[in-house]
């Protein structure tokens, strides 16, 4: 059944923003083409083409926040709910399937946002430069690199289920719901950097007292791994709470 | 075999307001249901409990002997009073959609119902008036074979011509061995296809009843008996 959500899910979302990735990577390379073409100088063509590209970068990214805001509120809690909710599915299996194609857009726009940069800017000799750069990072380089990207994952995924969680708390009164959301979105995000500054705290001391018996390249490093573990619990608090109301508080008007 | 539907002293507040005051009722399966109160009686929210999209406030539902919960919905096959579809998806890809969740959907019998309403699968729901959405809705529901049809308000939008062919198709369509429940207020129009009533006021149950009981023992039409108990 998680296979057919996400299925539909990248479905939906897929409509709008497929084009709007296809058109940035369309117009990096015209404004390629312009540069290349001699345009060096702010002529009015370059000019279009460099405010254009720039809109829709932006466009791009707002897009892709709206998206999954609307995917979740529409589609979950509004009168789409009725067929949604009434599907033999575990409410659970609705939250990650919009997770997670949620996700894989935010990736996705980042990685769309990279390749429009390299198509506009890229000049030859450009990558022997890249790698020749990064293969002097050694193997420590990468294990952080490698730690840094799954920090980057898993802030994502509390990011978007912070968002969830407050729209679900949103959803439990009666009226203003919206007010209610970001009422919920402030007091879950406060709670959060109460907690995270507690955790970090106690961190410190550990962090002190074990300083005598490992190296700093190691403390780093198990620094990041304990940040990366405090955002999953965070995640997983912010998806048992959303799940526990979509599942035993619902009450679609 | 246990009844379809059940309540034991349920009852629904939203913040102040009661919707529904202490129901508790039986309904026994193979039968044709008309729960029918005026507007605002609490008919709708019933429903909604036994789909799972509200959360009672005290007592029970159960639907099959369970609370409402993913086995009772792959059971129940439920027409909201209002409009759930997405407008961007096409006809055929809202089936495609039934047949993916619901073991129990038809798709031949969905097509076959599109043709002889003379709907295309190909047409977009964001170019349909509000009368062909509805009977689109009806087509899906009544294209799948499930125990209990929870059908709120099937009437309600469509001219009185359409509403004899929404009957007949009701009729022709659900599975023999379910059970269906039709709320409306449009009880003249119903009244010949029921085998047993619920009449429903002010969240509270004011009579249940089989139909033939009313008509052969007080000599009375539903609607008669209705414009009676809800006398203003």
């Amino acid at each position: 059944m998680l296979a057919k959500l996400l299925k539909y899910e990248i479905r939906a979302t897929g409509r709008t923003l497929l084009p709007l990735f296809l058109s940035l990577l369309l117009v990096a390379g015209i404004s390629r083409l312009l540069f290349g073409a001699g345009h060096q100088k702010w002529d009015v063509a370059t000019a279009i083409s460099v405010a254009v590209y720039a809109a829709i970068m932006a466009g791009m990214f707002v897009m892709t926040f709206v998206v999954m805001i609307q995917r979740f509120y529409r589609n979950l809690l509004s009168d789409e709910g009725y067929l949604m909710f009434t599907l033999p599915v575990k409410p659970w299996k609705h939250i990650v399937s919009k997770l997670l194609v949620s996700m894989i857009w935010i990736v996705v726009s980042v990685v769309v946002a990279l390749v429009s940069i390299i198509i506009i800017a890229y000049r030859q000799g450009a990558w022997t430069k890249m790698v020749t750069f990064s293969g002097g990072w050694g193997s420590s380089a990468h294990f952080l690199a490698f730690e840094i990207i799954v920090s980057a994952l898993v802030s994502l995924a509390a990011g978007v289920l912070l968002i969830y969680a407050s729209m679900a708390i949103g959803h439990l009164v009666n009226r203003h719901k919206v007010l209610a959301s970001f009422a919920g979105f402030i007091v879950l995000n406060t709670l959060s950097q109460i907690v995270g500054q507690l955790f970090r705290s106690l961190l410190h001391i550990v962090h002190v007292n074990s300083g005598n018996f490992a190296s700093t390249q190691v403390l780093n490093e198990l620094a990041i791994a304990c940040a990366i573990a405090f955002i999953a619990l965070l995640s997983a608090a912010y998806f048992a709470l959303t799940n526990h109301i979509l599942a035993k508080r619902l009450n679609l008007e | 075999m246990s009844a379809i539907l059940e309540c034991e002293s349920l009852s629904k507040r939203f913040g102040n307001k009661p919707a529904l005051s202490d129901v508790s009722l039986e309904v026994a399966r193979g039968q044709i249901v008309g729960l029918l109160g005026p507007n605002g009686s609490g008919k709708s929210t019933l429903i909604k409990l036994a789909n799972g999209l509200l959360t009672p406030s005290n007592g029970k539902i159960l639907v099959g002997g369970r609370e409402p919960d993913i086995e009772t919905k792959k059971i129940i096959s439920y027409l909201p009073e209002r409009t759930y579809l997405n407008d961007w998806m096409r006809v055929h890809e809202i089936i495609e959609f039934f047949s993916d969740f619901y073991a129990d959907f038809k798709p031949e019998k969905a097509y076959d119902m599109l043709k002889r309403l003379s709907i295309d699968p190909q047409d977009r729901l964001k170019t349909m008036s509000k009368g062909t959405k509805e009977k689109v809705q009806l087509i899906l529901v009544m294209s799948r074979e499930a125990d209990l049809y929870l059908l709120d308000e099937p009437i309600g939008g469509v001219d009185p011509a359409a509403r004899d062919y929404i009957l007949q198709t009701i009729l022709s369509n659900y599975n023999e061995n379910g059970t269906i429940i039709i709320s409306t207020h449009l009880i003249s129009d119903i009244e010949k296809i029921l085998d047993y009533v619920i009449f429903i006021n002010q969240g509270r149950v004011a009579l249940t009843s089989s139909v033939d009981d009313i008509r052969d023992n007080q000599g009375k039409t539903v609607d008669a008996l209705f414009r009676e108990v809800f006398k203003c």
